[in-house]
């Protein structure tokens, strides 16, 4: 991999956040409805909407708005003010990125820890009862709604056994106790889904790769079958399954919004449904533009793999 | 004698049992439906933020449970003869949480902030027909008013929007997070979205108050898991509940619901401008159309006092004046009367921000149906619904009225022509009148009698088709003690304990 691939991608990331901070900035001021108003309720006079759009910088034309917004960012790592809570969001972004990341991660933990053992099982005997096994729970898990799986979860080991609690966030550095406590019904919600998602993929990669010539030859020279698995199968379908992983682990930062919302987990996807809802314009624009960043730093990092896991890949 | 000296006695001991039965310290853990939309008493409009502020903020005088007025931070008050001018005497060594003094000063600048059109305030129409605000000395505010105004009073105890703070954070800008009061809690940790957490303040002016060391406040959105969360004991107090679970929660032993009729009413505005709404007796057959039973079976699992005008049966200025019994057959009559025998088509707009709105709009779409109106359901989310409705491009809504006390609170700014938050376009001169001569009338059953026939008029016009007080409804465990969900809707921890 040569710098000048690496300083070509990281320019074509730096211009899709630059189209997606376009894009964000230009159509999150068409939501019908206005901050000043949901902050004014049934209350607002047109007087003090007026007044209260003019405080919050809203009558300056768009163009003015997007460049300050922008050189606060470049400039100051500043992402503006929250309209409803008027606190620098940077710092509200950065107490709740933590929060996102871990469950995400949380959850593709748990949803690997599902596929990757259900995805192989599978694929080992396509066709078998235990296949067809697999393949309806992981058609039960790609339908079930994440909300729905979420209530559930809550009603039998919150509500019923009291193992876990229904809801909240505590840090990892409350202790690794509480930590585990809160986020274990969270994970387990998203990362069933997502597990089940990814069970699929698994399955077909391997199978793909199980049906190759090389994979006979090596069992024909009387490799063992652990080793065929190891050093020719699960070697040779890694890219597939890291592509699929990268691209949940990205998914997964967006799908998480409907689970922090019913754990009441403090994290972007929170910040992204209440800015939304409340029309707090700086704030939705910092969480899309954050979930984009994490979107296309994902996917570059996965393409970067793709030369540690195959000598034939190369990037130049 | 004896016997008089050991009845004493007895009392005497009984009070004090009563007094140690109230165990100082611990935290309550409460859960909010919605998050606080702001802290700034001037800026914000929503319950969720009075409802945090109602524990941290203290007003000139405030509402006992039974909606009486009572002294607070003022210790007496005076209305002029000519009702022109109140004067309040302010409590002497009232401390802010942060250890300062209030002063009769601060009082003021508080109160001009919100008059200030700058500010941008949607609560200065509260302090209608007040000129000034002045203190002449340390201990003494005094309004004085361009007309008499009955209602601001019961505005000056029931509005956390007209609370005290300290006016230094609005200079360093923390009013929107962490607003300094005297009141019995203050803001220690404001994360949006998550969680408040209110601690005792050391320099509450009640003596042994609060009981509580501090309240978190969590903020679980989803009613089902708010529901689990009070079950499995991980929140002690809950905003509401689920409508559907009341029942079930009435019935077991560790749930304590606690419910009353609260000065909030749910009802169907109706757009008087043009077309077939316009006509008195279009909007009379909608209102004999409407089974409101069923839209309170619906829209609130039946948790709701049915009613056909605004003031709850629980208030002092309560009517019960009920023309409408639901009777499809007097609708058509109406509506042919009106020239629409045939019917027409109208639109309904609910809000996915009140849910419950939703659900009566799929009752009243079918009742009207039955009579012929067509009707077609626009849900909206409530930034859009806010400004459709507040530049008329509806035909009809359903919506809340919360908070509210006097009939003033009732009527005058959603009814009066002209007014603000009179969304329907309605105006009737008579009204206007009644509503205006109502305003300084102070002897109450003189007052009661205006408002009567306002009421009464109002329910005749129908620009809103009145279906039901909403049942305030708090869910808690048994051990949470000293909590009274109330009328005026405030929550107040200051004299809740845990009996643990």
């Amino acid at each position: 991999m040569s710098l000048s691939y690496l300083l070509r991608r990281l320019g074509s990331v730096l211009l899709v956040l630059f189209g997606v901070s376009l894009v964000t900035f230009a159509i999150i001021p068409l939501l019908p409805g206005s901050p000043a108003r949901v902050t004014l309720g049934v209350q607002a006079t047109p007087e003090a909407v007026a007044t209260l759009e003019r405080q919050m910088g809203l009558d300056r034309p768009l163009p003015v708005q997007y460049v300050s917004w922008v050189g606060g960012i470049l400039t100051r790592g500043d992402f503006g003010t929250s309209l409803i809570s008027r606190q620098p969001i940077a710092g509200e972004v950065t107490r709740r990125v933590p929060a996102t990341l871990t469950l995400a991660l949380a959850a593709l933990l748990v949803g690997l820890a599902i596929a990757l053992p259900a995805g192989i099982f599978a694929a080992l005997k396509p066709g078998s009862p235990r296949d067809l096994g697999v393949s309806v729970f992981s058609q039960l898990g790609v339908s079930v709604p994440d909300f729905w799986m979420g209530i559930l979860l809550i009603l039998l080991f919150s509500e019923t056994l009291g193992w876990f609690p229904s809801s909240g966030y505590r840090p990892l550095s409350d202790g690794l106790a509480p930590f585990l406590q809160h986020i274990t019904l969270p994970a387990l919600t998203a990362g069933i889904i997502s597990g089940a998602i990814m069970t699929r993929f698994v399955r077909s990669a391997l199978l793909e790769v199980l049906n190759q010539d090389y994979v006979r030859t090596a069992h024909a020279k009387g490799l063992p079958r652990g080793k065929v698995m190891r050093k020719h199968v699960l070697r040779n379908a890694a890219i597939s399954i890291v592509t699929i992983v990268g691209l949940q682990m990205a998914t997964l930062l967006s799908a998480v919004v409907v689970v922090e919302i019913i754990f009441a987990w403090p994290g972007l996807g929170q910040l992204a449904l209440t800015a939304t809802l409340q029309r707090d314009y700086p704030a939705l624009q910092a969480a899309v533009l954050l979930s984009a960043v994490a979107f296309t730093v994902i996917n570059l990092l996965t393409d970067l793999s793709y030369t540690f896991l195959d000598p034939r890949v190369s990037y130049t | 004698m004896k016997r008089s000296l050991a009845l004493v006695l007895i009392l005497l001991l009984a009070l004090a049992g009563l007094a140690a039965a109230q165990t100082r310290g611990g935290t309550l853990v409460a859960a909010w439906m919605q998050e606080p939309v702001g802290l700034d008493p001037h800026i914000t409009s929503a319950m969720s933020s009075y409802q945090v502020l109602e524990n941290v903020l203290d007003t000139l005088i405030t509402l006992d449970a039974e909606q009486n007025l009572v002294p607070s931070l003022a210790h007496d008050w005076v209305v002029a003869e000519d009702g022109l001018s109140v004067t309040f005497h302010l409590r002497e060594g009232v401390r802010f949480s942060n250890g300062k003094a209030l002063t009769a000063d601060d009082v003021v600048t508080v109160f001009e902030r919100i008059m200030d059109p700058e500010t941008g305030s949607g609560n200065a129409w509260r302090l209608a027909g007040v000129e000034s605000v002045t203190a002449p000395d340390a201990t003494t505010v005094v309004f004085e008013l361009a007309s008499p105004n009955p209602s601001l009073l019961g505005h000056l105890a029931s509005f956390k929007a007209l609370g005290i703070f300290d006016p230094a954070g609005v200079e360093d800008g923390t009013i929107n997070t962490r607003p300094i009061g005297t009141g019995p809690f203050m803001i220690t940790d404001f994360q949006p979205g998550t969680r408040v957490l209110l601690e005792r303040n050391p320099y509450y002016w009640e003596d042994g108050l609060p009981y509580l060391d501090a309240v978190d406040i969590r903020i679980i959105g989803d009613e089902t898991v708010r529901r689990s969360a009070l079950i499995s004991g991980d929140i002690d107090w809950a905003f509401a509940v689920p409508p559907q679970s009341v029942a079930e929660l009435e019935a077991r032993d560790d749930v304590v619901i606690d419910a009353v009729p609260a000065g909030a009413y749910y009802y169907m505005g109706v757009n008087l401008r043009e077309g077939p709404l316009a006509d008195p007796r279009v909007r009379q057959a909608i209102a004999f159309a409407i089974n409101r039973e069923n839209v309170g079976m619906a829209a609130e699992f039946g948790n709701a006092a049915i009613t056909q005008d605004p003031i709850p049966s629980t208030s002092a200025w309560s009517f019960d004046y009920a023309p409408y019994d639901f009777d499809p057959e007097r609708a058509r009559a109406l509506l042919a009367e009106a020239g629409y025998a045939d019917g027409f088509e109208i639109e309904i707009m609910p809000t996915t921000f009140l849910p419950e709105t939703i659900r009566a709009a799929q009752v009243v779409q079918a009742d009207l149906a039955a009579v012929g109106i067509t009707t077609t359901i626009r849900t909206l989310e409530w930034a859009e619904w806010l400004q459709e409705q507040g530049e008329g491009n509806y035909d009809t809504y359903i919506c809340s009225w919360n908070g509210l006390i006097d009939p003033d609170d009732f009527f005058y700014a959603q009814h009066r022509t002209g007014e603000v938050f009179n969304f329907t376009g309605y105006s009737n001169p008579t009204v206007d009148q009644l509503l205006d001569e109502a305003r300084v009338v102070t002897d109450f059953e003189a007052r009661k009698d205006l408002y009567e026939d306002v009421n009464r008029a109002i329910v005749d016009d129908a620009p809103y088709i009145y279906f039901y007080n909403l049942l305030q409804i708090h869910a808690y465990h048994p051990d949470v003690q000293g909590f009274q969900s109330r009328a005026d809707q405030a929550v107040r921890f200051v004299r809740t304990w845990l009996d643990r």
